[in-house]
């Protein structure tokens, strides 16, 4: 960690340079990185990428400066450049940028895993991708495995922040993921691909708690069958049961990033997009029934999305996003919070020292409803299951998105039955959170890296839900 | 210290403890300047030293990267990792650095200008905000991003090589109503007419289509604006490095030099040797010199692209093309055809030209099944006529048939580079022939 002095001067010398508010945040990632091909180390890898980010606001402009270099000259160099940069801007702001009143926390908390990442060894490591390989390849009866590349990350993320509304957070999160992309082969039906993830935070026990290898085992033996005997989907409208997965990916892409308020106001025209969202719309627009309750949390423990104060300082706390349907409540930093005449809800994040902080997601997920599998299944004349899936994508304001279902299913008088390959879910947001007709009762969350801003910031977040019935769906099929 | 320093140090306090070390250090001073609703929104700066390594011991294989400040502080990191490199087997990857050659210089990719608006970018997103309000726009949000960089490259076989060059990013989206027009342009050198043109084109397209068209999901004849070439190229030239090929993320697994995999008219080179265009590097990240080199020739594969490991797997020679582990292109050239964008329009009885795209994911990369969502402005073509707009249409196809369906290209090019064509493109307008578009029908 850096010396916190450091820090507390570049914020005295940024207000004593006429900033109104300034902000010195020391951010520390730590990488280790395992990557394996069809059961072979290809290679080991660390990255190891820390330093200060100075923010300033200086006459309503904001100006962001970043080093890698942690003597005081440097620091100081950086706090001079983001003032008199920002400063020079200043005469170019018709809407000065101002910050809300959030109150700031003063506290330090730390993730302790239950079994530490350094006791997690490389041989460890490799020797879960060289089982999980040849469990795979093991599993298959008739299609061959093509290719089966397996990578193991663990990430010590440390931050100390500091600014001159009074934040002063330390923090420390380690988090570990483990992924794997395999492509199964049948001369006469082509091939089909996986990639398969698993992530939190914490520590190496998470390993024992996903079970890898059974759930790739599993996963290739069900893909074999969609290669094998998979049948196009239904033409006529039919009941779609939208597995956990995919609707963990439906409510980050349709109510996290439509309602992230810098997007509504427009910060990110030009690059990740706007939002169907307008300012005026919130708490009077009616976006889907009463299974539309979309929830964003920080503080979940173990989630991959992790924090309780933000890049700002200010405490996290849950969030509903949708609301039995309604617009409820975007996610902010004190900027937007600012804008919006309201207080920031915790949701500043930035992806590592050099990145400023802007609203993000966490943890993202739909509220569960109180059925069972079974229950969702029961009275489905026909119609399709679908549980997972590879190719997804959502229009540049959040209202047009498609997912392309990969282990999927047909549903015939009420009961799971023969594999369907590749059915195109492609609907508006609106429809898909009106459409809802049953939520099952178990909620599951999957690992993501959610990307957002320019330059690109890359941040961890899990998303997750139940299982969904949605009624009255068309089904496409992919090219 | 400048990054040659750096590396020279790296490499000369890891050389004893290692069989083979390659480093690599970017020294960079940049900054990036956001706007949206029509005003700054932030000013960023970045002065950084990133050190990446790659360490060979006893056949086993570790890629490092830091930014930590200091040559010292790598040289502590590395001892951290040292003890587990040899603990694990021989990685296929592991070759020996290339013997050290001396690659051809490569002049003019460094331009003062750029380094002297670095610390007041002002003047130029004036102008290029003023060029799109000017031209029709409401409001416009973008970036303008003015940067230096030193590369230095140090090996254990000897080589100890560094160039400067300087870059200018810059992307602008021009919104009125519910239309939007997007452009944007990349290149080493400044010249503030083409940061304008970004500005005036951008808004420009706002007057090309007055009225909402129908839309219905079908395959149709496109014409794909360079910023859709340069984003679906960026997916198709990294799908052709052979680490791609290796891990299964790519179309061309299973394909050879040769085999036929777009229209004959269709040439794709790698063009790191290009001054013009950000991506330059007259020597990759081995040290080995580059090259221009068509990846797609006349329709028909022609390379891959390799570092020296991969290119050991696949017995054949290294195209210039490091990165570790994953080679990578530099700058992507489409050839240009012989028509114009109008003639192009005037050929479509039913048909799109789709002028901006985002969030292109994949179904299966081995069979290249693909959708990207169209953005800005989708003009409705019938009769050989603009008939009005569409929005948010989606491709959705194979990038195989995309590109074994394009029938003309435009003869002039555009060099652009934004947030999705993260490489650096020179492309032109292209047609292609029945193409799937697909949209939520209500």
């Amino acid at each position: 960690m850096i010396d916190e002095g450091l820090l507390v001067s570049a914020v005295e010398l940024a207000t004593s340079r006429g900033a109104t508010y300034a902000e010195a945040r020391y951010q520390e990632d730590v990488s280790d990185f395992v990557l394996m091909r069809n059961g072979r180390v290809l290679s080991l890898s660390t990255s190891v990428v820390r330093g200060v980010g100075i923010r300033v606001l200086v006459g309503g402009s904001l100006g962001f400066a970043a080093t890698d270099r942690l003597d005081r000259e440097s620091v100081n160099a950086a706090v001079e450049e983001a003032v008199s940069r920002a400063r020079a801007l200043a005469p170019l702001m018709k809407r000065p940028i101002e910050f809300d009143e959030s109150r700031t926390g003063r506290a330090s908390y730390e993730v302790v895993p239950k079994v530490s990442l350094e006791d997690l060894g490389v041989e460890e490591r490799v020797g879960l991708g060289r089982e999980a390989y040849k469990a795979v390849g093991g599993a298959l009866r008739e299609a061959r495995l093509a290719v089966f590349v397996f990578g193991v990350r663990t990430h010590v993320q440390r931050k100390l922040i500091v600014s001159s509304d009074g934040a002063y957070v330390r923090s420390a999160v380690p988090r570990i993921s483990v992924w794997a992309n395999f492509v199964e082969h049948l001369p006469e039906r082509g091939t089909i691909q996986r990639y398969a993830d698993f992530g939190a935070s914490g520590g190496a026990e998470r390993l024992k708690e996903w079970r890898v290898v059974e759930e790739l085992v599993q996963e290739a033996q069900s893909l074999e069958r969609v290669l094998a005997s998979g049948v196009e989907p239904p033409k006529e409208e039919v009941e779609v049961i939208v597995g956990s997965e995919i609707i963990g990916l439906v409510v980050h892409e349709s109510a996290g990033h439509p309602m992230e308020a810098d997007r509504i106001l427009g910060r990110e025209a030009a690059q990740a997009g706007e939002s169907y969202v307008k300012p005026e719309m919130i708490g009077k627009f009616r976006v889907g029934n009463e299974y539309a309750t979309v929830i964003e949390d920080p503080t979940i423990p173990g989630s991959s999305g992790f924090y309780l104060y933000d890049d700002e300082g200010v405490p996290a706390r849950a969030r509903y996003l949708y609301r039995e349907g309604l617009l409820h409540e975007p996610l902010h930093n004190r900027h937007t919070a600012k804008l919006f005449g309201t207080l920031s809800n915790g949701a500043a994040r930035a992806m590592d020292y050099s990145r400023e902080p802007i609203p993000r997601m966490s943890n993202t997920y739909l509220k569960p409803g109180d059925m069972s599998f079974e229950e969702l299944l029961e009275g489905v004349k026909l119609g399709v299951y679908m549980k997972s899936y590879m190719e997804w994508n959502i229009d540049d304001i959040r209202w047009n998105q498609r997912y392309v279902g990969l282990e999927s299913y047909l549903i015939v008088d009420g009961e799971i039955s023969r594999p369907v390959r590749n059915p195109v879910l492609e609907l508006t947001t609106g429809d898909f959170y009106s459409k809802i007709t049953g939520a099952g009762k178990q909620l599951r969350f999957y690992p993501g890296t959610c990307g957002k801003g320019e330059p690109s910031q890359g941040v961890p977040v899990w998303y997750g839900g139940p299982d969904v019935r949605l009624s009255k769906i068309r089904l496409g099929v992919a090219a | 210290m400048n990054a040659r320093d750096v590396a020279e140090r790296v490499l000369g306090g890891l050389r004893e403890r290692f069989d083979s070390v390659v480093v690599k250090v970017v020294d960079r001073n940049a900054a990036m300047l956001k706007i949206w609703n029509s005003q700054p929104g932030v000013l960023q700066m970045w002065r950084d030293i990133s050190v990446y390594l790659l360490l060979g011991k006893q056949r086993r294989l570790t890629v490092l990267e830091f930014e930590v400040g200091s040559p010292e502080e790598v040289l502590d990191a590395v001892r951290r990792i040292e003890d587990y490199v040899t603990r694990v087997e021989e990685s296929e990857l592991y070759a020996e650095p290339p013997e050290p050659r001396e690659p051809a210089p490569l002049e003019g990719g460094y331009d003062r200008r750029v380094v002297d608006h670095l610390s007041d970018p002002k003047p130029l997103a004036e102008a290029m905000v003023s060029s799109a309000l000017s031209s029709g726009a409401e409001r416009v949000a973008g970036t303008l991003e003015l940067g230096e960089v030193e590369v230095a490259v140090a090996t254990s076989r000897g080589f100890d090589k560094s160039y400067r060059k300087t870059e200018v990013v810059t992307h602008l989206r021009s919104l009125r109503g519910e239309l939007s027009g997007h452009w944007a342009w990349g290149s080493t050198q400044l010249d503030v007419g083409a940061v304008e043109d970004v500005g005036s084109r951008s808004a420009g397209f706002l007057e090309l289509a007055k009225t909402k068209a129908r839309f219905t999901p079908g395959r149709y004849d496109v014409i794909l604006s360079p910023l859709v070439v340069g984003n679906l190229l960026n997916y198709v030239a990294s799908m052709a490095s052979g680490m791609a090929v290796l891990l299964g993320m790519s179309f061309l697994l299973g394909k050879s030099a040769g085999d036929a995999v777009a229209s004959e008219g269709f040439t794709l080179t790698d063009a790191p040797r290009d001054v013009t265009l950000p991506g330059l590097a007259p020597f990759d990240d081995e040290g080995v010199e580059t090259y221009n080199k068509p990846i797609i020739r006349a329709g028909r594969l022609a390379s891959l692209l390799h570092n020296t490991a991969t290119s050991r797997m696949f017995k054949t020679t290294s195209t210039g093309n490091a990165g570790w582990t994953n080679p990578r292109p530099w700058n992507l050239v489409v050839e240009p055809g012989s028509s114009t964008f109008e003639e192009m329009v005037s050929e479509v009885r039913e048909g799109y030209a789709i002028m901006n795209n985002w969030y292109t994911r994949l179904q299966n990369y081995v069979e290249g099944q693909f959708s990207t969502v169209a953005r800005d402005l989708v003009l409705a073509i019938r009769g050989g006529s603009v008939e009005g707009y569409v929005d948010r249409v989606r491709i959705a196809d194979r990038f195989e048939t995309l590109l074994k369906s394009i029938k003309a290209m435009s003869r002039e090019v555009y060099d652009v580079s934004w947030w999705e064509v993260r490489i650096p493109t020179r492309a032109p307008y292209v047609l292609a022939e029945s193409i799937n578009l697909t949209k939520p029908m209500a």
